[in-house]
């Protein structure tokens, strides 16, 4: 079978992974050893939990701007209330997060607001209770409580990080949420046509909070998982993540005009990052020039992936 | 109904003064108007820019990214504490020009690439951090040219000369958006883009211009920061984001385009600085402006939007 130039730029970002990591490798052999190979997932772990909730809302034709807020607010929680409560700190950070999610989305289809500054705007106002709740400073994590509760962080099973594991279950959930589930397939065609979806008898208004509420738990998830590697929780623990995660779910190839794209991208670009991230330090990009590395890249990916047939006029 | 909707930017205002005036009557002292002037020149520098964006309906989210790099390349022109250059008032339209150029890459990206805008900005916003951080290692550099200082401590008429500056800024941002084609075209664009075009307004060419105008006022707002922090680090304008957008749809400006002026501008960032002043003679911790801001935008956009133009929100 011929292969056209939609299946490559389908296939692009794997190619683009491989080829990179077959790059670094001849750099330095190192770099594909196990032990490299596993950190590296570890790595990219919270990231791509992080990215795989904002790829929900980029399929309904949406955008995240407060997971990075959120999954802040999630360490906060989780630091202040493990002492008293232990484990069900857990729960409660991601249900918190959840609730906020869920209400950028009330906010979002009940007064019609644009996704991107009803995230922005609640983004604000959970970056504004973090910092009331710790008192603007980090709070660090007790080694006890640590080891008590967060053994499913930090430790090892099977001789892979638990991390990955993690982040191997919240996979395996999420795509059998969005290939599986009457919830998943509703994204991808409101993502698709919107207008169509509505005519059709789709709930779009409840499938849209669905959206986001997923959105902020899985941040909210992402947050205490750093908050477990750190060992603390911070109003601004992942200030540096949103741009990553926001280039992970597009570089791998969903749209941001919505209804194309899956988990299985945001896995690709996902490591995609983190791969670029290394492979900076190994050639030596300075630490503070990855920003605009990031930044590029975001625009580049959206330049690639956008269809244009979907926005007659671009704002 | 129409007529009080059209103030009602300034009650709110008025409003909000004489509650916390009411509560503590050291608000209507003259140094705390003249700290409330002060304060809102940097703010009203990033609106009135983002303000001409979203007039076309698009949205600028790079404000942080490009007074950044506008500031640090300023402060690093000026005489400082880590290089020798030392070029004094010529580094002024440096910086202008500087913040218009990365204005006029955002206007590319959309309209050549056609990315929309808010991804976009977004993009070349952090590529402006990264460029501003990497340009400086990381580090801060302190400012020692007092002429440049002067813009933020010499005073005229008992106000800081970066009032005044901000006062002609103003009233040419005025002057370009109710009596220029680039200002009349951008709101025509907003208003109805598809109308525009078939009258002959160039859209691509005004789209541009128009991010390339704001670019320039951020970096006019870069030069005011660094004169009055006495310092350029890429972290300068942290958070001007958000007071700049609330400002903007707070004064009037619905985010579909196509309305909002220059004075409502101001009203906006009055309205949020006042705000902030009276939180902090209440004694509320400073951190909160922001999640007030946020609800700020959410029911300003809401009460703003014409939800008649959008039947599909994304």
């Amino acid at each position: 079978m011929p292969i056209s130039l939609n299946d490559f730029r389908s296939q692009a970002p794997l190619l683009a992974l491989l080829l990179l990591m077959a790059l670094i490798t001849g750099y330095d052999p190192g770099f594909i050893q196990p032990t490299a190979v596993l950190g590296l997932a570890a790595d990219t772990a919270a990231l791509f939990i992080m990215a795989t909730g904002i790829t929900f809302v980029v399929l309904i034709g949406g955008i995240d701007l407060s997971s990075q807020a959120v999954a802040s607010m999630a360490s906060v929680i989780v630091a202040l209330l493990l002492p008293d409560f232990g484990t069900w700190s857990v729960p409660t950070a991601i249900a918190a997060g959840a609730a906020a999610g869920a209400i950028s989305g009330v906010l979002h289809t009940r007064l019609r607001l644009p996704s991107f500054i009803v995230t922005l705007a609640v983004g604000g106002v959970v970056a504004s209770l973090n910092m009331l709740w710790s008192g603007n400073r980090t709070l660090n994590i007790e080694a006890a409580d640590r080891a008590a509760s967060f053994g499913w962080v930090i430790g090892q099973s099977a001789g892979i990080p638990n991390e990955v594991w993690v982040a191997i279950a919240v996979m395996i959930l999420c795509v059998v949420i969005h290939r599986k589930t009457a919830f998943g397939r509703f994204t991808n065609a409101i993502g698709s046509g919107e207008s169509a979806a509505w005519a059709s008898g789709i709930n779009v208004l409840r499938v849209k909070i669905i959206s986001f509420a997923l959105s902020g738990g899985l941040a909210a998830l992402s947050g205490v998982m750093m908050a477990g590697r750190l060992s603390s929780g911070s109003p601004t623990l992942a200030n540096e993540f949103l741009l990553p995660a926001i280039a992970a779910v597009l570089v791998g190839g969903t749209a941001l005009t919505g209804g194309v794209g899956g988990i299985w991208r945001t896995l690709i670009g996902a490591l995609l990052v983190s791969v670029v991230r290394i492979g900076m330090t190994f050639v030596g990009v300075s630490v503070f020039a990855q920003q605009i590395v990031f930044g590029v890249i975001l625009i580049i990916a959206v330049a690639f992936t956008i269809d244009r047939s979907k926005l007659p006029v671009v704002k | 109904m129409a007529r009080l909707r059209r103030f009602s930017s300034l009650i709110v205002l008025l409003l909000i003064g004489l509650l916390v005036g009411s509560i503590n009557h050291h608000f209507f002292d003259p140094m705390n108007l003249t700290r409330i002037a002060t304060a809102s020149t940097i703010p009203l520098l990033m609106a009135l820019g983002g303000m001409f964006v979203i007039q076309m309906g698009s949205i600028d989210l790079s404000v942080e990214g490009v007074v950044a790099i506008a500031a640090v390349c300023f402060s690093l022109l000026i005489s400082n504490t880590l290089n020798a250059h030392s070029i004094g008032l010529w580094a002024l339209p440096v910086a202008v020009v500087v913040g218009a150029l990365m204005g006029l890459v955002n206007g590319l990206l959309q309209v050549r690439l056609r990315i929309p805008s808010f991804i976009g900005t977004l993009g070349l916003g952090f590529v402006g951090i990264g460029l501003a951080t990497a340009l400086l290692q990381g580090n801060t550099v302190r400012v020692v040219d007092m002429d440049v200082r002067a813009v933020a401590l010499y005073r005229v008429l008992g106000l800081p000369l970066s009032v005044w500056i901000v006062g002609v800024a103003l009233i040419i941002a005025h002057v370009v958006s109710r009596h220029t084609v680039l200002g009349r075209h951008a709101l025509a664009i907003g208003g109805a883009e598809d109308l525009a075009r078939l009258n002959g307004v160039q859209v691509g060419r005004i789209r541009i211009a128009v991010f390339a105008l704001a670019g320039g006022f951020y970096g006019l707002a870069a030069i005011l920061a660094v004169a009055q922090f006495g310092q350029g680090h890429a972290l300068i304008a942290q958070g001007q984001l958000f007071t700049a957008i609330t400002a903007i749809v707070v004064g009037g400006c619905s985010l579909a385009g196509g309305n909002g002026s220059p004075f409502g501008t101001l009203l906006g960032v009055l309205i949020v600085v006042v705000l902030s002043n009276g939180m902090v003679l209440m004694g509320i911790p400073p951190y909160v402006q922001q999640g007030v801001q946020g609800v700020l935008i959410i029911v300003a956009v809401a009460m703003a939007l014409d939800r008649a133009k959008a039947r599909v929100v994304k």
